[in-house]
């Protein structure tokens, strides 16, 4: 496993960020979802040492989350939310002087530095000073200077902020790339569904500080829980109510289709059978795939 | 241009323990200190005072070639090379003035750009520990002071020493260059602490820079007012600079400018460094921790 965390715990003052948190994150590009607030950014402060946890115990790559802060660090890429760098200097150095103080020799740093600054897209722009980067290029360099010492996982919080639709799906495959044909773990931190959905195939959901959903996309997509998708003829007020009594959470879309999420158990002949004890037609039934967001609205609980 | 275009290869390397790690981010402070504007000019002006008192060695050594220039007691006095020389450089207000105007082009920001630009949580991703960065900025400040006090001074013993011809100067004050030494690294580390702390008050560099220079200044104003209206020396506590001058009078023997026990001085700078110390270990942190 290269993340193992028992019974985390983290409060800001009486705010509970971290309640009770357990991960198993093996191999492969893992997606950290929830809405603001919900304590991933702190997660990834804890997995870096930045943060101690007032309780529980954990392991980054088999290193102590409280003892060993040190050796995770060496190991473990960090590319930050925020804008970060250093003003008066160029790209190369940049990279390079991050990959020194992980520990490389400075001249190896700096050969790897151009390596992975081509790698990133920046190879033509590399000498050019740091200010006059656009926010698509700060952003990779950001995943430059997070790659430059070949980490064993990379921690990548929201890292297609600030790009254009062109950028954002460059960096979405370099993401791919890293995770399935360099052999480097992923965890992506983000609130946009749709990248952890294109990147990753194993997500964890957070919600107020506690862990709400954990395992492979699709797996959990399948047995959580049956979506269907109707159009119905006639007063739904009665039918609606009459599914809520039975356990679905309905909600109308803007093309006047009605989602119905049905509990785990109910059959999808409930639907019809109580459509025609509340006299209403069911002019559309389709079985809706799960996407992703189904899936957080559903464990978060919001629409 | 498309990414991946050069693919992407493993390192094959291995880690290095570093013995002094925080070297690397000492460099880069020098380093970016010579990249700004008109530093390098700053820098080199800074050296003036030590050339001039250079010059002074030499014409000791040749007064019989400069009598015109000795027209009174006093100038016979100033060429006396002996600790009130050496306290006259390094207590001077010129190279106070200049030491404190160079952390203000290269200190100010060694903090404080780090704070605007979130480059600290860069920093604390990788294996360095937080008084590896506060070492690195320190001796970054070291290096531009040092530069002012210890070489200068250690070089004005060596050609005093050489323009003699003879060791008369170590026999006479044989705690010289112990007293060169110490008040160059007390006064080195009390600027760097200083600068160090009023670079982490403000993600701004401009106003750390301002903060720097008028924090020194106002404090030998304010004394100043004091002195002039009480006239009790003690307000000479309230400055900066004359703090550093009572230290500088007893590390080199030399009579104090003011008449009050020196120790209470080094209290006082010794106070000052030890906020700065505090105050750095909590505005240094991977993240803004706001409970």
């Amino acid at each position: 496993m290269n993340i193992e965390l028992q019974n985390i715990r983290f409060s800001y003052g009486s705010i509970k960020a971290l309640d009770g948190v357990d991960l198993m994150l093996g191999a492969g590009a893992c997606g950290l979802l929830g809405p603001n607030g919900a304590g991933k950014s702190t997660l990834l402060r804890i997995l870096l040492g930045f943060l101690k946890p007032a309780d529980g115990e954990g392991t980054v790559l088999g290193y102590d989350i409280r003892h060993e802060p040190f050796a995770i660090r060496r190991l473990v890429g960090y590319m930050p939310e925020d804008d970060c760098l250093i003003p008066g200097m160029d790209a190369v150095t940049f990279t390079a002087y991050f990959g020194e103080l992980s520990g490389m020799p400075r001249q190896e740093a700096m050969k790897r530095a151009h390596d992975v600054l081509f790698y990133v897209g920046l190879g033509e722009s590399r000498y050019r000073m740091l200010e006059t980067y656009s926010a698509g290029m700060k952003q990779r360099l950001k995943m430059a200077q997070a790659l430059v010492h070949d980490p064993k996982l990379l921690f990548l919080d929201e890292p297609t902020s600030n790009l254009d639709p062109q950028g954002r799906v460059e960096v979405l495959d370099l993401i791919k790339d890293i995770s399935s044909k360099k052999d480097i773990n992923v965890l992506v931190s983000s609130h946009i569904l749709g990248d952890i959905e294109a990147t990753c195939s194993h997500v964890v959901i957070l919600n107020k500080g506690q862990v709400a959903a954990q395992g492979e996309i699709e797996a959990l997509k399948a047995v959580t829980y049956s979506l269907y998708e109707l159009r119905i003829k006639g007063s739904g007020d009665g039918f609606i109510r009459a599914l809520e009594g039975q356990g679905c959470r309905i909600e109308p879309t803007e093309d006047g289709l009605l989602k119905i999420y049905m509990p785990p158990g109910l059959p999808r002949t409930a639907l019809f059978t109580t459509a025609e004890r509340e006299r209403v037609q069911i002019r559309y039934f389709v079985k809706s795939r799960t996407s992703l967001e189904d899936l957080f609205a559903k464990t978060v609980g919001v629409d | 241009m498309p990414i991946a275009e050069q693919g992407y290869a493993h390192w094959t390397g291995t880690f290095v323990e570093r013995r002094l790690p925080w070297w690397p981010v000492t460099r880069l402070g020098i380093r970016l200190a010579f990249k700004r504007k008109f530093f390098k000019f700053a820098f080199a002006f800074s050296f003036l005072p030590a050339f001039i008192f250079l010059a002074g060695i030499y014409i000791s050594e040749r007064m019989q070639d400069f009598q015109f220039m000795v027209r009174g007691r006093q100038s016979v006095n100033f060429l006396n090379i002996n600790p009130a020389f050496f306290r006259s450089y390094f207590t001077a207000d010129a190279l106070l003035f200049i030491m404190v105007m160079l952390m203000v082009l290269a200190g100010a920001g060694l903090i404080a750009d780090d704070l605007k630009q979130n480059a600290l949580q860069l920093y604390f991703a990788r294996p360095l520990r937080k008084r590896d960065y506060i070492a690195g900025k320190l001796f970054t400040a070291f290096f531009f002071l040092l530069s002012l006090t210890l070489v200068p001074g250690l070089l004005f013993i060596l050609f005093k020493l050489i323009f003699a011809g003879s060791f008369k100067l170590l026999v006479d004050f044989p705690w010289l260059p112990l007293s060169v030494i110490g008040y160059s690294f007390a006064l080195t580390l009390f600027l760097s602490l200083y600068t160090l702390l009023v670079s982490s008050l403000s993600r701004n560099r401009r106003y750390t820079a301002i903060l720097i220079f008028v924090i020194y200044i106002l404090s030998d104003v304010f004394f100043g007012i004091f002195y002039g209206i009480f006239r009790n020396p003690y307000f000479s506590l309230l400055s900066i600079k004359s703090n550093l001058q009572q230290m500088g009078a007893a590390i080199f023997g030399v009579a104090p400018r003011y008449n009050i026990p020196w120790v209470y001085s080094f209290l006082v700078l010794a106070a000052i460094g030890t906020a700065s110390g505090f105050i750095l270990k909590n505005k240094v942190r991977g993240v803004e921790v706001i409970r």
